[in-house]
């Protein structure tokens, strides 16, 4: 499973990433959540969501004696694996990269994009 | 390996729980910019559960320094941010209350703010901000997780409201602060000068640019990392997603999304409560495809939304050719189109996109700055004043001369400066002019004509900030509903009939307390019921609030806080003097009727008004007269 983004669509509203944080961490902080939403808000007012690709060949484990499989399940990662993140597509704060862990298969963000700019 | 591992673990969990707040933790930050002092308190829980938060809370803090003899441009006079109680959070917007007296109608002033200003000062732990004096030098203010710093603003100086912005991010190097400032017509304390965030949030309306530009307050920047706790999050989101699914089922909702409030423009004109050359007509008949939210689709790139919203019903804009080639604009509302197009007589869509952005830039309230203009042009058609004092002829539907006219208020220029004073103008254009500034407790009427729709027009006559169609946008009648229907979101008898006086005071009473109680809660009043009476009220709302932040309000309880809101900004203008009198229309929907279009013959009766008028303050519990009685005051504890 992926979620499919389309930047064009994105209103910027942030909701995937409150949804996000309060599903994982009880908590309403939209960067602590593993959809991130950039925003040019004071020149074109454009918005784009960025978040985990879920790739097959994972280089942000690269060299680390993990389990692919058991790391795509967990949503705190380490910063290191967003520094090694091709895409730069790992929301990171302090010590801490966020993971789209895909909500264990019904991700919760799509629910609230009403743009369709997230989408399975 | 495992041990180092764990030692990670530890310190992100440190890391990630380190810096929390609740909804109910928010605290109120007094500032004093005279002495540059800064004192906090926390918000006491019984003050919450009578106000919540947003205009209730900081209609609280006016009322208790608003007296009459109060000038809006000294430094005594407070200037209050208030976020709504659930701002911030998965809910319906994310707004925010500025309040203070308004030096544009001498009398109680607010105005709400989109956008992400609002959302991002909660996260600093403030929810509350009350600025009061008067500082010795340019400053701005920067707060952060529980911290307020002043700073210099005398680089600041003198920029409009975008470069402001971005100075300020660049100069603290965070991109993700959000402003709100003032431009230069705030500086130069135009009584219409609004704060500004973003490219085109405004807290437009009652002159609050100009209570911030007295005080030598260029800004307010704020950054907020705090985690907001939700007392119960997992029922909270399932309910929030029952909402969002009730709410974007409905028809409004979806049309919004795709349009924006441009799409308002088509009824007004195709019903004939257009405000046309300054209400001398009501409607621009078929020409009006010009101005219609269809027309705006050759230049839109997409919608935008404010923080936590999920209908986005903002135009984001691209003129890719012509005179104005090259801009990249937010918007107009349908409030700016009707204000600087119809109400002045243009119908040219780029010059009111461009006089709109102007506006923007500049800091000037879109819809008071297009009614000053239209007073002046038809006082300039009727000869009451002449070039010898506008220094240009005032010819209807000259976009070049609009915008130019834009420049010189904003800079107080020649005749802008005589505009720039807003109804106190009048002493320059004699005493015949008054009756062609068409206002209500000296504040100008907006981008309709309400001679048509009779809710509208009691509205107007009684909204608490003098004419202004937010305070109840008393609609749902537009949609031609069965009474029955009428009567059961209203819970009395209503006329369907858009220009009947039948239980039309029992609508504007029921819209100006639910909007007051979302303006308290930090929730746009457009998604809920504005135009749809199936959007989320009082029992979706109650929930909410519970699940969010554990305070237990019924929905009967949050209607006297409506009615509470409602009833203390009424005290303050009973302490101005204003009572039934001033609850009133101009003299032209009175004595004319509407001379031609949709709507001709229309006009307002003397009883029919009045009729309303007993019915809204016999609902709201006020005397014959619009003072609140004291079993009303005890009622809602106020007495």
């Amino acid at each position: 499973m992926k979620i499919k983004i389309d930047k064009k669509k994105c209103s910027g509203c942030h909701l995937c990433g409150m949804v996000c944080s309060i599903l994982h961490l009880g908590v309403i902080n939209t960067e602590k959540s593993a959809i991130r939403v950039k925003k040019d808000d004071l020149n074109t007012s454009l918005s784009q969501p960025v978040l985990c690709r879920q790739c097959k060949q994972m280089t942000c484990i690269e060299g680390e004696q993990v389990k692919a499989s058991a790391e795509r399940k967990k949503f705190i990662w380490d910063k290191s694996r967003a520094e090694r993140c091709p895409f730069n597509a790992l929301p990171s704060s302090g010590q801490i990269a966020y993971h789209c862990d895909l909500c264990g298969g019904k991700p919760q963000c799509v629910r609230v994009c009403t743009t369709g700019a997230i989408a399975l | 390996m495992v041990h180092a591992w764990r030692k990670v673990i530890n310190l992100q969990k440190r890391e990630l729980w380190s810096k929390s707040t609740m909804v109910l933790d928010r605290k109120i930050a007094f500032i004093d910019l005279q002495n540059e002092t800064i004192k906090t308190e926390s918000i006491p829980l019984d003050l919450r559960e009578k106000f919540l938060g947003g205009r209730g809370i900081n209609m609280y803090l006016l009322s208790r320094r608003y007296t009459p003899d109060l000038d809006p441009l000294s430094p005594q006079n407070p200037l209050i941010f208030g976020a709504g109680l659930l701002t911030g959070t998965l809910g319906f917007g994310s707004r925010i209350n500025i309040t203070s007296k308004s030096p544009e109608s001498g009398h109680l002033g607010d105005s709400n703010m989109g956008g992400a200003f609002g959302a991002e000062l909660v996260k600093t732990g403030f929810s509350h901000l009350l600025i009061k004096e008067k500082s010795k030098r340019p400053v701005y203010l920067f707060i952060r997780d529980n911290e307020v710093q002043i700073r210099d603003a005398s680089k600041l100086q003198g920029l409009d409201a975008l470069e402001t912005q971005r100075k300020i991010r660049l100069e603290l190097g965070d991109e993700k602060i959000q402003v709100a400032c003032i431009g230069q017509a705030g500086e130069n304390l135009v009584r219409f000068a609004s704060i500004r965030s973003g490219l085109k949030n405004s807290a437009g309306r009652t002159g609050m640019g100009a209570v911030m530009g007295s005080k030598n307050l260029k800004a307010v920047a704020v950054r907020g990392t705090l985690d907001m706790k939700v007392a119960e999050p997992k029922k909270y989101l399932r309910c929030y997603l029952g909402n969002l699914k009730k709410l974007m089922g409905t028809k409004w909702a979806n049309a919004l999304s795709k349009n924006g409030t441009p799409l308002l423009f088509h009824n007004a004109n195709t019903m004939g409560f257009l405000s046309v050359r300054n209400n001398q007509y009501t409607s621009v008949g078929s020409r009006g495809y010009l101005l219609e939210a269809e027309a705006l689709d050759p230049y839109s790139t997409g919608m935008v939304a404010c923080f936590s919203c999920p209908v986005h019903c903002r135009h984001r804009l691209w003129i890719k050719e012509g005179k104005y080639e090259g801009m990249r604009v937010e918007g107009p509302e349908y409030a700016s189109i009707g204000s600087l197009g119809t109400k002045l007589g243009c119908m040219d869509l780029q010059d009111i996109i461009y006089a709109t952005e102007l506006c923007n830039r500049y800091g000037l309230d879109t819809i008071s700055t297009g009614t000053y203009i239209a007073w002046a042009m038809e006082l300039y058609q009727r000869g009451i004043i002449d070039q010898e004092l506008t220094e240009v002829p005032l010819i209807w539907g000259d976009g070049k001369l609009i915008c130019e006219i834009i420049h010189r208020i904003a800079n107080r220029k020649g005749f802008g400066d005589i505009l720039a004073q807003g109804p106190y103008a009048k002493s320059f254009f004699g005493e015949e002019s008054s009756e062609y500034l068409l206002g209500v407790k000296n504040f100008p009427l907006e981008m309709t004509d309400e001679r048509l729709p009779k809710s509208f027009a009691l509205g107007m006559a009684t909204a608490s900030r003098g004419a202004c169609h937010m305070r109840s946008r008393p609609s749902i009648d537009v949609l031609g509903l069965p009474e029955e229907v009428l009567k059961k979101i209203y819970g009395g008898p209503i006329s369907k009939e858009l220009n009947s006086y039948s239980g039309k005071g029992r609508m504007v009473w029921w819209h100006e307390v639910l909007n007051a109680l979302c303006d308290a809660i930090g929730f746009c009043r457009f998604l809920t019921v504005f135009s749809s009476p199936h959007a989320p009220q009082y029992n979706e709302f109650s929930r909410l609030i519970l699940l969010c932040t554990g305070l237990k309000l019924t929905p009967g309880a949050l209607k006297r806080i409506g009615e509470r809101i409602c009833t203390l900004e009424r005290i303050m203008l009973v302490r101005d003097g204003i009572s039934r009198p001033d609850d009133t229309l101009p003299k032209r929907y009175f004595e004319e009727p509407i001379p031609e279009g949709p709507a001709k013959g229309e006009v307002i009766s003397k009883e029919g008004f009045n009729s309303m008028l007993d019915e809204y303050y016999r609902l709201h519990g006020w005397d014959k007269n619009g003072r609140p009685r004291k079993t009303t005051l005890r009622k809602l504890g106020l007495g």
